[in-house]
Parts: structure tokens; sequence; C-alpha cells
């Protein structure tokens, strides 16, 4: 029973973590790094030509910094900057970014 | 002199990377509205993923920037980014298309 309740236990703490937890080195790195294009909190790009990232959905960012990371999306600048990434930090980004308030469905 | 001319050249080179890219056409968000029923299919749809040729998130762009939108659908247009269904969309658009369709959808979005 104990090891029953110990294995949920590691299951569900499994589960958060594949879903991104949103830690403070990477908050740090997003509004040092990410910011300095997309803009403080991802809502206010400063480069032309650069996405807001506030409010975007969760998976298309993990898919997308994926895409960058591997070069099956070429961009210089996002190629350099996904690359030393884990994926513990993607999906940490993709979380931070999909809880701020921003972008939406519009039909 | 040399100095004043020195700064001038600085401050003209900033703003030129600071501004927004010279728009190729002028958007109108009403007409884009009209040209956006074939991406309603998908983007107006929360939390949509198409299935073809993999499984692939497909992004909310309701006030997503209109010089992000413009620049995508461009890439898409040329094949320097690549997917199926967005390649075969915007190969139909005209430049004055993906600015009335970039215009409509920079609009909206939670401020």
């Amino acid at each position: 029973m104990k090891r029953r309740c110990f294995a949920i236990l590691a299951a569900s703490l499994a589960c958060t973590l594949s879903h991104g937890e949103v830690t403070d080195a990477v908050r740090k790195k997003t509004e040092g790094a990410c910011a300095a294009c997309h803009g403080p909190a991802g809502a206010k790009p400063t480069m032309p030509g650069a996405p807001k990232l506030a409010g975007q959905q969760y998976e298309y960012l993990v898919q997308t910094l994926e895409a960058f990371r591997s070069g099956s999306r070429e961009s210089p600048i996002m190629g350099a900057m996904a690359k030393p990434l884990t994926d513990a930090d993607i999906r940490s980004m993709a979380r931070y970014y999909s809880e701020l308030p921003g972008l939406q469905t519009k039909y | 002199m040399r100095l004043v001319l020195l700064a001038a050249g600085f401050a003209m080179t900033f703003a030129a990377v600071a501004g927004d890219p010279p728009a190729a056409a002028a958007g109108n968000a009403g007409a884009g509205k009209d040209k956006s029923r074939m991406c309603a299919g998908c983007h107006g749809i929360n939390d949509y993923r198409i299935a073809y040729p993999e499984v692939y998130a497909v992004p909310r762009i309701g006030g997503q920037d209109a010089a992000y939108i413009a620049k995508s659908l461009e890439a898409y247009r040329s094949g320097a980014r690549k997917h199926v269904a967005m390649q075969a969309m915007a190969a139909q658009l005209t430049d004055q298309d993906i600015a009335d369709i970039a215009a409509f959808y920079a609009e909206g979005g939670a401020k």
C-alpha cells in the first residue's frame, strides 16, 4: 500500500514536471534574453517582426521552441537561443508565457 | 562638427533599427476580416490541433503583432517557413491580402 502511494505520488510529480513548472531561473531568463526582442512579459515586441508570446498556447510554444532547437524551423536568432535549452527549460518557458494575459483566439 | 554628424548618424541608425519595418502595403482590418474566413477554420478554435501532416498545435493569433503575421505569411508563401497547410493557404495571397489579414488579427487580444 505504501509503495503504491509512493508510486502514485511519483507519477503525479512527473506529470506536473512534464507540464512545465515555472522556476525562478526560467523567469529570470525569460525576462532577460527573451524580453530583449519579445518585450517585457512577451507582450510588446521591441524587435520588428518578433511575435508577442504572452497568452500563446502552451503546446504551440513547446513545439516551436523544439523546432528552433532541432533546426526544423530555421531562424539564426531563435536557433541560437533554443540550442542550449533542455526539455524542462522549454516546458517551463512555454508555461510561463502561456499563463500571461495576451493573445486570444479570434474568430 | 564631425561629432555632431556622427551622433546624427548613430541616431538615424538606431531609429531605423528600432522603428517598424517599412510597410509594403497598408493593411485594412475590415477587408482583412473578410479574407480571414479561411484562417478561422483552424485559428478560430481555441487550442485546436491539426492532424496532418503531423499533430500540430495551432497558435492563437488574435492580437498578434501585424509585422510578425505578415512576415510569417510571406515566409510560408515563399516556402522559407514550412507547413503543408499554411504554405497552401499563403500561396493564394497577394501582398495586399497579407497586409489586410495582418491588420485584422493585430486588433484585439487582452491588453
